[in-house]
């Protein structure tokens, strides 16, 4: 049985669980399942994601959307074209960045925003922000490098296989410099990247590994450096490389070799069953629940551990599972997930000219595109963003998003009436608003309250003249968005 | 049976907010009595927490030690006292502090500065998260207990207090030591701390938003969040609109840290029910050009002395009411490695500010040579919970530590005064 809400506060530890209140499990049933499954392969779902599931059915959608290669992004390619800055090397880039750190920055926060929201290949997006969390990287210190890892290795093999993408990691200048490998020797052997390579990028921190693997991992990986100059590319240096025989996890690298250590290990630890059962589980935990359900956890661990880590057909058996299917209401939208949610929802009559407006909230909601600093990634489960400060930062980005259309938020134009179609009484209304914001239907006594809102006896049939639409459409709009059933999906 | 905070949300106090009057932010929760918060019976804790793992050695200097500390850190150990700034600030002829902590050297002097040296947790664990859970939920190596070391204190206190601002976490995200069963506030400004939108709707907007959250009958963790922030909000519609002036001539540094000090300056002098604020300082996992005098760290100890120094000129009236205490996950290797940095080691320091600490430094110190040292780090001599635990028994008056740190043998070792 899947885990609810209500489990999940209880698993707070000591926490009394409330009695069982029905008309909580019905504020999140979704209205279709077609619905759920756009809730989490998408960012947030407009009215072509919901044409295209109905067209293509809900396999079909999943497949289609596993092929992102196949998938035409011209709104993407023109985005891309635009911002040359986004595809230079990492020559080009640093003598830009010397100049423009702001620049390059905000081109790099901007493409985040901007694809997640705009692009068609939807779960191919969300597959880069779970790898771009899983080999966490600090932008704003490692800007050139980070940029470049984006492209060769997160995005390069975010629905590819794992171990290609963890080889690609491991050789990623800013992932070499970030946990400091480029400066490890054989005298004095850096251990960061051993261990976090174990901890967080494989086996994971139960997965088996002792204090001594992580010091025989850190000796095999002596030498694993970057070439500095010519593009700052990967290299390996048999002079600083320590070729003294290793023990790793029981298996002994025999001694006098050289890079072979360092791929040795890397064989090892991608196609361990420690790792298969570790991704399996940050999987579960993004796409179906916080606490998944042992069954769908040990599954897919074995599918990928069988296909040999393949990325893509983890996930094809993820999302095609009953567990998926009945976790509807269970993921609490992270800080990044409810912008951009918010920014879909608002996407046929919104107009973005200031990144800004986002990144401040983000900020303060603590979730800004590249800027965790520790190597483990934002967190994935609720009880870390589900506190007072969040929610009220979640609610005022709503209300005042919505009135954007006024001039309240510079570099932003919002024509609602492109978002939320005409309506003749109050009851289709809010009925409308909350088909093209939410995905959930609303209890009869929620909906109540978006009617009370607009017609002060509560009559749904009152009619919806001119200025009861302009004066009320941005609050009962921002209302939806800082609604509980725009936080959960 | 006392009433818990969740209870007495439900037995009606929030519905004042549903009934909406003249007021914006009706006082439904009308001036309470807050406890014995910000009595004199016990004192406010301010919790911070040295994210990454701070360099103990490099930070409180044993050159007392000679070789055994500079043989093994050639480009980045803390000279020898020399009266200069460029040298460990003598303490006892033993330790120093390292140049950029001398905002607190006044503070030693005056005898309200402790320092315990060689402090950290029994669990060897060299994993940051692992270790920044275990430290923060109080119980090492137990993977079970969710619940934190100050939730529970705050669960088991004898005392009650209905206030929202009883613990306190101030930034984005609450930390691990205030989860549990008496809701914690996450706070990042209190001058944000208001609801957004079309003005002239904010009170159908408030009420609609209640609703949606079913903030009369929270049944979920959300709705008793929702409730929580209309709760802060109404409390905090004066403080919000003033801006705060530090007394005498305190200064923070601009940082999330100052920041985050400063606000609980004003919340402490607001008298608002505030038990518990926690504030961490990040940044301490210097693997990579640590530095010595200057560098890294040198801005990070300038940072986090700045603001203890600040905090500590603008609260001199209510310190003899307040404890700061400070801790990290773990300290670093005792040698630095190739990139001028240290590893993650075991042992740290814990700094514990206020006017009720008894000074100095204390340390059950074993010295740096190949066998005194732990996998060749130093190693933890004093159990970080023991000066929690003395703590919370003489200054913050509950005697209940085995509750709050299940299987660990409470030592006291005078680092408070009755």
């Amino acid at each position: 049985m899947p885990i609810n809400r209500r489990d999940f506060f209880a698993l707070l530890g000591g926490v009394k669980p409330i009695t069982p209140n029905q008309t909580v499990a019905e504020d999140f049933s979704p209205r279709s399942p077609e619905l759920h499954v756009l809730s989490r392969l998408t960012w947030g779902v407009t009215p072509s994601d919901v044409a295209n599931i109905q067209q293509m059915g809900i396999e079909g959608y999943i497949e289609w959307q596993l092929n992102p290669e196949s998938i035409p992004d011209p709104r993407i390619d023109d985005f891309m074209s635009k911002r040359q800055v986004l595809s230079m090397s990492t020559t080009q880039l640093r003598q830009i960045a010397d100049e423009q750190y702001g620049f390059v920055i905000s081109n790099m926060l901007w493409a985040r925003l901007y694809r997640a929201t705009y692009s068609e290949r939807q779960l191919y997006e969300r597959m880069v922000e779970f790898w771009t969390d899983h080999f966490n990287i600090p932008l704003q210190d490692y800007l050139t490098e980070k940029m470049i890892d984006d492209r060769e290795v997160i995005r390069k093999h975010a629905l590819g296989n794992f171990r290609e993408l963890l080889f690609a990691s491991a050789q990623s200048p800013a992932m070499l410099m970030y946990l400091d490998n480029d400066v490890s020797d054989k005298e004095h052997p850096n251990e960061n990247y051993a261990r976090e390579l174990m901890e967080l990028h494989t086996l994971g921190v139960n997965g088996g590994y002792t204090e001594q693997d992580v010091v025989e991992v850190a000796r095999a990986l002596t030498g694993w450096t970057i070439e500095y100059g010519r593009d700052d590319m990967f290299v390996f240096d048999m002079n600083r490389h320590d070729t003294g025989e290793k023990t790793v996890l029981g298996v002994t690298l025999p001694a006098g070799r050289g890079i072979e250590d360092g791929l040795q290990v890397l064989d090892i630890l991608a196609y361990h069953p420690s790792t298969a059962r570790f991704i399996a589980q940050k999987l579960c935990r993004r796409f179906i629940a916080d606490f998944p359900p042992d069954s769908i956890v040990q599954s897919t661990a074995e599918v990928f551990f069988t296909t040999g880590g393949d990325i893509r057909a983890t996930m094809r058996h993820l999302l095609l599972s009953d567990e998926f299917m009945n976790a509807y209401g269970q993921k609490f939208r992270r800080p990044l997930d409810f912008v951009i949610g918010t920014l879909r929802a608002l996407r046929d009559g919104i107009d973005v000219d200031n990144i800004y407006v986002f990144i401040e909230p983000l900020e303060g909601m603590g979730q800004v595109p590249y800027a965790w600093n520790p190597p483990n990634g934002y967190p994935d489960v609720a009880i870390a963003w589900l506190n007072t400060n969040g929610l009220l930062y979640r609610w005022n980005l709503g209300l005042n998003m919505a009135l954007a259309g006024e001039g309240y938020l510079q570099g932003i134009v919002l024509n609602l009436d492109a978002v939320i179609p005409q309506a003749t009484t109050v009851g289709e209304l809010v009925d409308i608003a909350a088909e093209r914001i939410l995905t959930v239907s609303l209890p009869a006594d929620l909906r109540q309250l978006f009617v009370n809102l607009l017609n002060r006896d509560g009559d749904e049939t009152a009619l919806v003249d001119d200025r009861l639409r302009r004066s009320y459409l941005p609050s009962l709009v921002g209302l939806m968005i800082a609604s509980p059933q725009f936080q959960w999906l | 049976m006392s009433i818990t905070r969740r209870q007495f949300l439900q037995t009606g106090a929030v519905g004042g907010v549903l009934g909406v009057s003249q007021n914006l932010f009706p006082r439904w929760m009308p001036r309470m009595a807050f406890g014995q918060a910000g009595s004199r019976e016990r004192d406010v804790m301010v919790v911070i927490f040295n994210r990454g793992g701070m360099d103990g050695l490099n930070a409180v200097v044993p050159f007392g030690e000679g070789a055994g500390y500079y043989d093994k850190r050639p480009t980045i150990a803390i000279g020898e006292p020399d009266g200069t700034d460029n040298t460990a600030i003598n303490l006892n002829d033993f330790f120093g502090l390292h140049p950029r902590l001398r905002p607190l050297k006044d503070i030693y002097d005056a005898g309200a500065l402790s320092i315990i040296h060689g402090v950290g947790s029994p669990d060897p664990s060299r994993s940051h998260f692992e270790a920044m859970e275990f430290m923060e939920r109080g119980i090492p190596g137990d993977k079970m207990t969710a619940t934190g070391w100050v939730a529970r204190h705050l669960a088991t206190a004898s005392w009650q207090n209905n206030s929202p601002f009883r613990a306190v976490g101030m930034g984005t995200m609450l930390p691990a030591s205030l989860r549990g069963e008496i809701s914690a506030l996450a706070m990042r400004s209190i001058a944000d701390f208001h609801l957004g939108g079309r003005q002239e709707q904010l009170a159908q907007v408030q009420k609609t938003l209640s609703g949606l959250y079913r903030v009369e009958t929270p049944t979920d963790i959300l709705s008793g969040q929702a409730a929580q922030v209309f709760n802060t909000m109404s409390q905090l519609e004066d403080l919000a609109n003033q801006y705060y002036e530090p007394e005498y001539g305190a200064e923070y540094p601009d940082s999330e840290f100052g920041r985050g000090l400063r606000q609980i300056a004003q919340l402490i002098k607001a008298d608002m029910g505030l038990e518990i604020a926690c504030v961490d300082s990040g940044g301490w996992d210097t693997h990579d050009g640590q530095g010595s005098v200057d560098g890294e760290m040198a801005f990070l100890l300038d940072d986090f002395a700045r603001g203890l120094a600040a905090f500590y000129a603008d609260m001199q009236d209510h310190m003899s009411r307040v404890t700061v205490v400070s801790m990290s996950e773990f300290g670093r290797t005792s040698s630095e490695n190739a990139s001028g940095g240290t590893d993650h080691g075991r042992a740290s320091v814990m700094f514990v500010m206020g006017g009720a600490s008894t000074g100095g430094v204390y340390a059950d110190w074993r010295g740096l040579s190949p066998d005194a040292l732990d996998e060749g780090d130093l190693a933890v001599t004093t159990d970080y919970r023991d000066i929690l635990a003395e703590l919370l028994i003489k200054r913050v008056k509950n005697p209940l530590v085995d509750q709050i740190f299940p299987n660990h043998t409470v030592n006291l070792h005078n680092i408070f005064v009755e």
